[in-house]
Parts: C-alpha cells; structure tokens; sequence
C-alpha cells in the first residue's frame, strides 16, 4: 500500500514537472480555465435574477455548485487524468504497457497522465467555495461540511470516470460509448441544482450520480444535516466499490494487441 | 466557380466518409439530449413554477430560441480553430500550403462537410420532436420568420468561420492558444444565448449580444423572439458588417501569418 502510494505520488510529480517544462502555456492554461468557468457563473447568476430563488437556490448556491463541480473535475483530471485514456488505450491495444506494470493497474493507469488545465478548473473550485462560505456567512462547522462535501465530489467523479471508462471492454468503438455517458453526466453537473426535481432528480442521483457532485452537497451545506451527508458518502462508497469492480471484471475481457509501446 | 466545384466535392466526400461511421452521429444525438433536453427540461419546470411566463416569455419561444442554437450547433464550425491550430502544429499546414487551392477556403468547406450529417439529421428530426412536443409559436409560424431564417444560417454560418478562423490562424503566433480560444468561445456560449435565454439577459449583456459578433455568430436563437420582426433587418445588417470586417481581419492576420512559415521540407 506505502509502495503504491509513494509511486502514485512520484508519478504525479513527473507529470507536473513534464507539463511545467513549456512555463507560460503552462500558466496560460491554467489562468485561461480558471476564467472560461467564469461564464457558467455569469449564466446561472443571471437565471437567478431573471427567475428568482428557485426551490431556495440562491446565487451563492450556485458559487458553491461551480465550486464542488469544478474543484473535484480538477483534482480528477490532474492527479488521476490517466483513467480518461481508458478508452483509447483499449482501442488501439496499448493497454498491454500498463497490464505488464508490476504496480497496481488503476494506480498505475490513473497516474499516467495529467491535464494542466485542470489545474485552472481546481483553483477556480477552491475560489468558488471559499466565496460561497463567505457569502452564507459559514463558520467551522460549515467549513467541515464543504470539505466532506469536496472529498465526495471528487470521489464520485473519479469513480464513476472509472465506471464508464470500463465500460470499453465490452464494446469496440468504445470511445462513443464512453464518450456519450460521459456527456449525460457532466451536463447537469453544471445546471442549477434548484431546477432539479422529481424524476429528473433520482434519476440524476441514483442512476447517473451527476447530482452527487455538485447541486446535492451544495444541499447538504445549506441545511447542515448530516443524514443528507451520511447518504452522500454511502453513494460515494457505492460507486468506489462498483467502479472497481466493474474496472477488474472488465479487464478479464481485454484482448491483447501484443503492442506493448514504451514510456508513460 | 472552381472553388465552389471543390466545396461541393469536400462536403459530398466527407459526407460519405461520415456515413461510414455511424457512432459520431450516434454521440452527437446524446450530446444533443444531455445537453439541449436536459437544460429545456429544467426549463420547463421553473416556468411551471412560475406561472408559464417570465420576463413577458413563454416557455415554447425560450425552448425554440435555445433549441435553434444547438441545433445549429451540431454543424460544428467552431472546431475549426481546433482544426487549424492542430494544422499548425502538427506541420501539415506546409503541405497544405502546397496545393493550388486557398488553405482557409479549404478548411473552411472541410468544416462544414464535417459536420454536415450530424446537421441534416438531428435538425430536422429534433425540429419534428419540437413541433409536436411544444407546437409552433406564433412568433415562428408567419412567412416573414421563413424568409429571413436561411439569410440568417447563412449569416450565422459565415460569421462563425470567420470568427473561428481568426482564433485558428493566432496559433501561427503562439504555441498554445488554447486558453484564448476556450475564453472567446465562453464568450459566444454566454452572448447567443445556450443555456440562458437572450430574454433573461441583463440590459449590458442583451446590447452585446445584439451588436457584438459574439452573439452575431448565432443570431438564430434571437429569431423565435416578438421582437425579431422590427429588428431583423438591423440585426442581419450588424451581422453582415460583422462578417466583412472579421473576413477581412481573417485574410490580412492569415497573410501575415503565412510570412512567418518556415518551410521544414522532408
């Protein structure tokens, strides 16, 4: 376990001083997205004020919603961005570099590559949280509740990233697949949570868990309950367990390309 | 005539070639559900909520003006910048360079037969889902609403080449433009009106999608408005003046850009 983490975290840090090499696009990326994000802010404020609260979402909800969605895409994208080239790898057949790692596949899948413009999404999170606790007035017990609800957000990203990135072992134009669940899930990710109801909110919890990463620990922060947040980390725990699990079953139907390839 | 020649035959082989692989058009109907149908789902219910108007709108000519810009969308021009930067770095923009045809001419024919198929079949068969979830407004169902609807996709159309083509042609000056492209790109999200209707808009943010080529690019989503039948002539000439002066700012950047290409050979 100390092994895997310690080549978890030097993988990483190769791949922050591989992306740091070109230093301004480097920077650009992460300040360019950390500004296009603005525009969702700008967007639901503006609903906000042409609509009015909206089963109690108020523009500070939505600072909390960009913050949770954002941050935890981030953090996905730059310590685990590996497992978005799932897909492809299975595609084309270079899978076989990493099944022959002796380190632990999902670790060593999921550290293999970085995005830096995540990077840009995980500062404008933190911003965007830091702003939504001010603006409800949060005192410590807030401030708890935003962390737990940052740690299940980013949780559930990652797996359910890793769900459906499994999903490529079953069919052979994975990419389409992978790509078009992933588009249902990311949408309402970014859609006022307030809007969410009846159907379209168990459906957006239970079945595709893009609620659990933003619009519902945003709820879970309002109304200080810890029952909301207990079942937020019973999902969260649901999906650890279900992507891993689905991520091994799926492996066992991986057809080798014998193209082993070198490097990351 | 030539180049209209070439067009055609750009179109009709990348049409055919799209044929060949059903799942991009399988992916752009999803992207056009989560997307566009989950977003005029939430929309329903506040209007529901809220007696089935705001602002003095209703829902049918909210979910049409939003409806129009995804529909539109689905012909992909703004991955054109993609396309170019991707020319540019990669190289293969010399060997374009080397045929006896313009290369943005080329790029720009290539991005609409792109996207063509995915347009010819999720437009008309979400039109037909639209008619008969949400009928026809009356805004939409007069002749003059027809007339000027193909001047606009047209002007829409042009403008966002013309647009997106000079986000492309600034990866000649920068290693990574990316960051810009994503922001300009933001900015037309915003200014035309995708996830919030032009009606909502505050007073600053409805003159800069009226006059501004941001919202210029996808002036479609203005026209299922009442207010599209006083103002459309002013609206599309804005439109066209757009598309003058970007095409010329587009051919004077891309001319000096040219200049700075150092052919590698090999």
């Amino acid at each position: 376990m100390r092994n895997e983490l310690s080549f978890a975290l030097y993988s990483i840090k190769k791949n922050f001083q591989n992306s740091a090499e070109l230093r301004t696009s480097f920077l650009m990326n992460i300040v360019g997205m950390a500004l296009n994000n603005v525009a969702f802010i700008v967007i639901w404020a503006c609903f906000v004020k042409a609509v009015g609260i909206v089963n109690g979402w108020t523009v500070a909800d939505i600072y909390g919603l960009m913050g949770f969605s954002a941050l935890s895409f981030g953090v996905f994208h730059t310590l685990l961005g590996g497992i978005h080239l799932i897909p492809d790898a299975v595609a084309k057949g270079s899978f076989d570099r990493f099944m022959l790692s002796p380190k632990n596949l999902i670790v060593r899948i999921a550290t293999s590559a970085m995005s830096v413009s995540a990077i840009g999404d995980f500062v404008f999170g933190v911003i965007c949280l830091w702003l939504y606790l001010a603006m409800i007035h949060g005192g410590l017990l807030q401030l708890v509740f935003v962390i737990s609800g940052a740690i299940i957000a980013t949780v559930v990203m990652s797996t359910f990233w890793l769900f459906i990135s499994s999903l490529s072992f079953l069919f052979s134009d994975p990419k389409v697949v992978v790509d078009g669940i992933e588009s249902f899930f990311m949408a309402p990710t970014l859609f006022h949570g307030g809007a969410f109801q009846g159907w379209l909110r168990v459906f957006f919890t239970f079945i595709i868990p893009s609620l659990l990463v933003g619009a519902l620990p945003v709820e879970a922060v309002k109304s200080v309950s810890l029952w909301q947040l207990g079942l937020l980390l019973l999902l969260a725990l649901f999906w650890f367990l279900i992507s891993i699990w689905a991520f091994y079953k799926g492996v066992r139907r991986y057809e080798s390309a014998n193209l082993t390839t070198f490097g990351s | 005539m030539r180049e209209l020649r070439l067009g055609c035959k750009i179109v009709s082989t990348l049409l055919k070639n799209s044929l060949q692989y059903p799942g991009r058009l399988l992916l752009d109907i999803v992207a056009m559900l989560s997307w566009c149908g989950v977003c005029l789902l939430l929309y329903r219910y506040v209007f529901t909520l809220n007696g089935g108007t705001i602002k003095g709108t209703t829902f049918d000519v909210v979910a049409w003006s939003m409806f129009l810009y995804f529909a539109f969308s689905t012909l992909r021009l703004r991955s054109l910048t993609k396309t170019i930067t991707q020319d540019v770095i990669s190289g293969n923009v010399e060997m374009l360079f080397n045929k006896p045809v313009s290369y943005l001419v080329y790029r720009f024919w290539w991005q609409i037969g792109e996207g063509m198929l995915s347009f010819l079949v999720i437009a008309p068969i979400s039109v037909l889902v639209m008619v008969a979830l949400l009928g026809v407004p009356t805004t939409m169902a007069n002749w003059f609403f027809l007339a000027t609807l193909p001047i606009a996709m047209l002007g829409s159309a042009l403008l966002s080449l013309m647009f997106y083509g000079i986000f492309g042609v600034i990866a000649f000056w920068m290693t990574d433009p990316a960051p810009i492209q994503w922001i300009a790109d933001k900015f037309v999200m915003v200014l035309a009106g995708s996830y919030l209707p032009v009606a909502f808009f505050p007073k600053i943010m409805y003159v800069l999608a009226r006059f501004s080529p941001f919202g210029g690019t996808l002036i479609l989503s203005q026209m299922p408005y009442t207010t599209w039948k006083t103002d459309a002539w002013m609206l599309l000439s804005v439109q066209y003046l757009w598309i003058l002066i970007l095409g010329t700012v587009l051919v004077v950047m891309f001319r000096i850009a040219k200049q700075r290409v150092s052919i590698n050979g090999g």
